[in-house]
């Protein structure tokens, strides 16, 4: 008899088990839930905001006193802002009302549904005024993101090293790169070169640049790799790296290094170049507060095959997910952010550039932005990494590429063999 | 048993108020009771434990459209032969497995030498023991931090202690190679690990009865026979909890490798491996079936160590 109670309750448990289990999981819609504006009162609501920088506290404090909403930012870092968007998404739960929307997750987080389309929920003024770096967090009409942070990659370089070594001018193409550096070698600038190598987002970035600056491309139209031939820009680049390494331009630990700490690196002096640096690094490394080399840290054109080379642009976004608690607070914070005033405090106090058309051209022409001619002369080389958007697997493509091309500047695979597999996940993930 | 009960809860005549009877009652009273204690446990158990298993066994069969937009489809166990078929899950798995070894193997040596040391009774005896369990108090991922200034290239412990013994000339990368990287990162993670093991087994050596070490001295047994033949051979159940809690520890290893060398290739372990799959790349199909392949080896081991402990019992 007891058995038999024992059994019962263990089925009815069993059951019960197997009929949430059945009944949960479904893949559902995400219902847009933004009020008509006006009409909505949104003070005394809390928004969380969930970020990859700081964000002055004080600009902040001015949102909630103009609008009655209590703002509270995560800071995280990049890669794990990225994961906690995956498992909250996934999962559709909540995990902010405000999250970055960097272009890589574009593709697949609009493939996804995660996210609200903006371009009729935001102000068309604004909407127009983006939409050249919204291009990037735009996929099938529908803009995902307002973007903040109008990244792009330039290099950098250390003015006072320069002159030490009897360096007059940056190099503006690889063949001239090597006497440069050796010149900087004899100067005492052990390792002249900043690049980030770590199996991370940031360690496989040089790699695109340096594909791009030696006048190739990643992929065809039909994400066809066009990596794989030692003639091609992408082998030429991660040889590039690896040379380098051997060569004693980098420091042997970039191996383990993200773009964090080699910035750190370059503004403490312990580097001369930051090939694939942004031009919010640029204010950074010229903050005496931040950086022991300031004012020396200058820009740079991408170096190239025949002159500057081209770069691509890694604009970040603003975006609201289905799941959001506090949509129409969200969209007053978004809106708040993208004005004018408050655009020009980030720059100057986080080193975000801004995305605003009419917002940039105002501050170039007033002479605000660090490193005027050069980061104005950058943007006419600057394309998108994926011409045709970025691909719905991407992080897939990415995270691969972390693991091999680390792998290949260790020496644990060749060039060629890295190169080969990372073309072979990249058709796999195209044809699936 | 079955016709018995019957035959009790048949009423004949009289029958209900005999003293068989009662206690009968009162058992089945008890029992009842005891399982409506036990079932809050139970249920929760299974909606926090059973359900998850099995939500994240369905995923597992599954294809990971739905991370981009599509309908999960049946794929039977599909992914599983994927992952084993991936050679960056098949070498996540073998690292698995040499870190579990050295680990295993360093903790229970380390383990038995520190509890055979503090076994005896001497002066700053508690000292010793509080400053032991520093380690294990410490959170793996500060131990990693604290670890990865020692093997930083530049400018860490042991890179300088080697410079400046000549052994070295230039700075070297311990994590870019594997055969390194595997046992430092084995290392840090034994460093934290140990003081457990050590206790578990002080705690075993102090209940060993003396008079047996008595009788065998009196009979001529010299300290190294007395350890071979009575200590170990009595030890054996705290050397198999010891070895159940380093194995399954090692399987689980991911902070330390997580801080000192991120996810590169190299040094990934399975749990990493599942990490990536699963968080990094948003494949949640494969992550899945990879957490699960981790279960059943770690179930696996969980299993030898419990039959071991069975038997050191008997």
């Amino acid at each position: 008899m007891k058995r038999a109670r024992c059994g019962v309750l263990s089925m009815v448990v069993c059951a019960a088990v197997l009929v949430i289990a059945a009944c949960d999981g479904g893949y559902g819609e995400g219902r847009s839930g933004f009020a008509p504006r006006g009409k909505v009162l949104i003070e005394g609501q809390e928004i969380n905001v969930l970020l990859p920088y700081k964000v002055p506290g004080r600009l902040l404090d001015e949102f909630t006193r103009e609008t009655g909403v209590k703002v509270n930012v995560n800071v995280t870092s990049w890669d794990a802002v990225h994961s906690k968007l995956i498992v909250a998404n996934t999962a559709k739960t909540y995990v902010a009302d405000v999250t970055e929307l960097d272009w890589s997750f574009t593709g697949q987080f609009a493939a996804a549904g995660w996210y609200e389309p903006l371009e009729k929920v935001l102000d068309p003024v604004l909407i127009t005024d983006l939409s050249q770096a919204d291009a990037a967090l735009t996929v099938g009409g529908h803009t995902y993101g307002a973007c903040y942070s109008n990244d792009y990659r330039l290099s950098l370089y250390n003015g006072r090293m320069f002159r030490a070594a009897g360096v007059s001018e940056f190099p503006k193409t690889f063949a001239e790169l090597g006497p440069v550096v050796a010149k900087l070698k004899a100067s005492g600038v052990r390792y002249p070169l900043g690049i980030p190598m770590a199996a991370t987002e940031g360690g496989v970035t040089p790699w695109y640049l340096l594909t791009l600056a030696m006048g190739g491309e990643l992929f065809d139209k039909d994400y066809k790799p066009l990596f794989t031939d030692p003639g091609s820009a992408g082998y030429r680049a991660l040889q590039f790296e690896v040379d380098a390494l051997k060569n004693g331009w980098v420091s042997p630990g970039s191996v383990t290094l993200d773009n964090g700490p080699v910035f750190d690196q370059f503004a403490a002096g312990s580097s001369a170049i930051l090939f694939a640096s942004s031009p919010g690094n640029l204010s950074t490394a010229n903050d005496p507060k931040e950086s022991s080399i300031a004012p020396e840290a200058q820009p740079a054109l991408v170096p190239g095959v025949r002159g500057p080379g081209t770069t691509f642009g890694l604009p970040e976004g603003l975006a609201i997910p289905v799941t959001a608690k506090h949509k129409d607070a969200a969209r007053a914070f978004i809106e708040w952010w993208m004005q004018p005033a408050t655009l020009r405090v980030l720059y100057k106090e986080a080193g975000m550039l801004p995305c605003r058309s009419s917002v940039l051209t105002s501050m170039a022409h007033s002479g605000e932005i660090e490193g005027g001619t050069v980061v104005g002369d950058e943007l006419a080389h600057v394309v998108p990494l994926f011409g045709q958007g970025a691909p719905k697997w991407y992080g897939q493509f990415s995270s691969t590429a972390q693991g091999l091309l680390n792998a290949a500047v260790k020496g644990d695979v060749s060039v060629g063999a890295a190169l080969t597999q990372l073309a072979a996940k990249a058709t796999e993930l195209a044809g699936s | 048993m079955g016709l018995d009960i019957h035959k009790r809860e048949t009423p004949t005549g009289g029958a209900s108020s005999s003293p068989c009877s009662r206690v009968d009652v009162a058992a089945r009273e008890a029992s009842r009771v005891g399982m409506l204690m036990v079932a809050p446990a139970v249920i929760i158990t299974a909606v926090l434990v059973i359900y998850p298993l099995i939500k994240g066994f369905r995923r597992s069969l599954e294809s990971g459209d739905a991370a981009i937009g599509g309908q999960p489809r049946f794929v039977g166990l599909g992914n599983y032969a994927e992952v084993l078929s991936s050679a960056t899950a098949r070498d996540a798995i073998g690292h698995t497995l040499i870190y579990v070894a050295l680990a295993v193997t360093l903790e229970l040596t380390l383990g038995l030498i520190i509890a055979v040391a503090l076994h005896r009774f001497f002066r700053g005896r508690g000292i010793v023991l509080a400053i032991l369990i520093l380690p294990w108090a410490l959170p793996s991922v500060v131990s990693g931090v604290l670890w990865r200034r020692v093997f930083d290239p530049e400018g860490g412990l042991l890179n300088s202690m080697l410079a400046q013994l000549h052994v070295v000339s230039h700075p070297h990368v311990w994590m870019a190679s594997r055969g390194w990287a595997l046992v430092f990162i084995t290392l840090v993670h034994v460093w934290g690990v140990v003081p457990l093991i050590s206790l578990i087994l002080v705690a075993g050596l102090q209940s060993l009865p003396e008079e047996v070490f008595s009788a065998s001295a009196v009979d001529g047994a010299t300290p190294l026979r007395q350890f071979r033949h009575i200590t170990l051979p009595l030890l054996r159940p705290s050397i198999v909890v010891a070895l159940s809690i380093g194995t399954v520890g090692a399987l689980k290893i991911f902070d330390e490798i997580y801080v000192l060398n991120g996810t590169a290739l190299n040094t990934r372990s399975i749990l990493m491996e599942v990490y990536n799959t699963t968080f990094v790349n948003a494949d949640f199909a494969h992550g899945t079936a990879l957490a699960f392949l981790l279960t059943a080896l770690t179930a696996l081991f969980a299993a030898v160590c419990a039959v071991a402990f069975g038997r050191s019992r008997t």
